[in-house]
């Protein structure tokens, strides 16, 4: 199977009058996840926006096969490229199954019926992040955790080849947290699907990211798998933060102990 | 049968039931429809027998019953029909694209824009017809284009699109009743079709260009249909589904105060309709499948028992308006403290 191609060139892009990065370049490691790091305000969700269309470029151009995203129709642009923005809206009293069957908006067309394709998609998708006893919900009732699975339940009807998710962890406990990133990483094993995210929490991000990517101000400042990224002085540079990496005895990635004012052994940072 | 086939099995069968449930509800509106036009028909001020109804509806000239029902009853129900699938359908369009009930074109001015722009037109221009109803596209138009500059700052914000909407629209309301004030003789009837709407005085031949309309305007909101169901789910959300979001906000505001707008240079702002139809069809619908259809339904029901209920079981006659004005008030203030507690959408 060959994979989709995703290539950030040169691109520019802001709110206002303000570039919150320019010149910008990036490729996506096909089939691999691919985490986005940084600070707040460093621009990570914007460049997730301007590579998923949702922000014009001032300059540059995402790239996707050699294809200028901006051009193409964005239908056909939806069949390949998903994407979870941070806050999506459950309409009032729908059920699990009719969202995630919203997924496959970009595959029929105004007058196409439901075809059993699509009933299929919606059921490969429930199964897959375990959500097929909820199906007939309502989302209005689903706890936080159960509702994330549900909107990548959707985004997996879509049937995409590559999905963009915006902080998809945000507002989980840490249970459900690990629970997500264990789905997502499930999907880039089987279906290998190209996973590009935003992470606040580095250290999940080190354990569950093939490839890290690190902005400070609107630069790229490091990239790399997490060994490579995850230093004492990429913390330092990145979040003006002093730390100290050991190796996570469970996965043998960095993981990275932040060294505050307080309660720190005063030898342990000599 | 593999797993997969079982579940996709159980999502289709789930899906059926829920689109029968729509389609059930939709056969049912119909048919209330239906028989409200039916009964406005035969009971009036007195009453008709059902055959002779049929006589004058199929041309046969019957002394006495052509005139109460083929120059009263029958344009009086026919407009308000029209006037009402109008309404709830511009409403639930509106509500639905910017996901919020208040946003309604009845409360965010956008309806006062086009009566403004007709009374203006009958008052100062001595204007009729075609070219009242025409202003009247372009005073909503206008309102609306106006609302959206004025809320737009870094895309255009819900709830300050719906204050702003709310300013222009009490801003309007006192712009229509001066021009009232200033027209040589108004009787109280017609001052009121351009406060709350009215459909006395319907003529049959005044459903021409909302029937037009409704072909034009509604065709082109229900050809957005979908994307208005994507939109429901957010912008952006919508945007990574392949919906041009930018060109379906446009097409379905050209759409929704085009169908509005018409509506209004000929029954005035029917209180509250609008605003009104697309809750109430969500209630009876659910989620599968689009509001737009069933809302149209519900405003039509609306008009046309509201019209009734005023003329004949009050006490004094009123106006379509006051009724459902009447009806409307204490949702709306039932709504603002609902929605200012849990931030939900329709």
């Amino acid at each position: 199977m060959t994979h989709h191609r995703l290539f950030v060139q040169d691109l520019a892009a802001g709110y206002g009058d303000r570039n919150v990065f320019a010149g910008l370049d990036l490729d996506v490691l096909p089939a691999k996840i691919t985490a986005i790091v940084g600070a707040n305000a460093c621009g990570k969700s914007t460049l997730l926006r301007a590579m998923s269309r949702l922000l014009p470029p001032r300059q540059g151009q995402v790239l996707l096969d050699g294809k200028s995203i901006h051009t193409m129709p964005p239908r056909k642009l939806a069949q390949t490229l998903g994407l979870l923005p941070q806050s999506p809206i459950a309409p009032e009293g729908i059920t699990v199954s009719d969202l995630v069957g919203r997924g496959r908006h970009p595959h029929q067309g105004v007058f196409s019926r439901w075809t059993r394709q699509d009933d299929e998609a919606v059921a490969a998708a429930l199964q897959a992040t375990n959500t097929t006893d909820l199906a007939e919900r309502p989302v209005d009732e689903l706890s936080g955790g159960q509702r994330q699975r549900i909107w990548i339940a959707m985004a997996l009807a879509q049937q995409t080849d590559i999905l963009l998710l915006d902080e998809p962890t945000t507002f989980l406990d840490i249970a459900h947290q690990v629970e997500v990133l264990d789905l997502l990483v499930d999907l880039n094993q089987t279906r290998g699907t190209t996973i590009i995210m935003v992470l606040h929490d580095l250290n999940l991000a080190a354990r569950y990211a093939d490839h890290l990517v690190a902005m400070a101000d609107g630069r790229l400042h490091a990239r790399g798998t997490p060994g490579d990224v995850l230093t004492v002085e990429t913390v330092r540079d990145v979040f003006g933060l002093e730390s100290s990496i050991v190796a996570d005895p469970l996965s043998g990635r960095p993981l990275m102990l932040p060294i505050g004012r307080h309660r720190i052994k005063r030898e342990e940072v000599a | 049968m593999t797993a997969l086939a079982f579940t996709a099995d159980h999502v289709a069968h789930g899906r059926r039931q829920r689109r029968n449930t729509c389609r059930r509800v939709i056969g049912c509106a119909v048919v209330a429809l239906a028989a409200a036009f039916a009964l406005t028909l035969t009971l009036g001020q007195s009453f008709t027998p059902p055959q002779v109804v049929l006589d004058v509806l199929l041309g046969k000239d019957v002394p006495g019953a052509s005139f109460t029902i083929g120059q009263l009853r029958l344009p009086r129900a026919v407009l308000a029909i029209l006037a009402g699938l109008s309404f709830g359908l511009s409403g639930a369009a509106f509500q639905i694209m910017l996901r919020n009930p208040l946003a309604s074109p009845d409360i965010i001015g956008i309806s006062f824009g086009a009566s403004a722009a007709a009374v203006f037109a009958i008052v100062f221009l001595s204007a009729s017809g075609a070219v009242v109803s025409l202003l009247a596209v372009t005073g909503g138009l206008a309102v609306a284009v106006a609302i959206y500059g004025l809320s737009s700052r870094n895309g255009v914000a819900g709830t300050r699109f719906i204050l702003v909407g709310i300013g222009v629209a009490a801003m309007l309301e006192s712009f229509i009743s001066y021009t009232l004030s200033q027209a040589p003789s108004w009787n109280l009837q017609e001052a009121m079709r351009w406060l709350t709407g009215s459909v006395n005085g319907a003529q049959l031949q005044q459903a021409l260009p909302l029937s037009a309309a409704l072909v034009g305007f509604g065709g082109l909101l229900l050809s957005q249909a979908r994307n208005l169901e994507a939109l429901r789910l957010g912008d952006d959300m919508a945007a990574g589904l392949g919906v041009n979001v930018a060109r379906t906000r446009l097409l379905v505001i050209m759409g929704a105060v085009g169908v509005l707008a018409v509506a209004t240079a000929v029954t005035g702002p029917i209180a509250f309709v609008a605003f009104l139809s697309g809750p109430i069809a969500a209630r009876l619908v659910g989620s599968e499948g689009s509001l737009l259809m069933p809302s149209a339904l519900v405003g039509a029901i609306l008009v046309l028992g509201g019209d009734y209920v005023g003329q004949f079981l009050l006490p004094t006659r009123y106006p379509v308006g006051v009724v459902t004005g009447a009806l409307g008030a204490p949702y709306l203030i039932y709504l603002i403290v609902r929605v200012n507690r849990t931030g939900r959408s329709l």
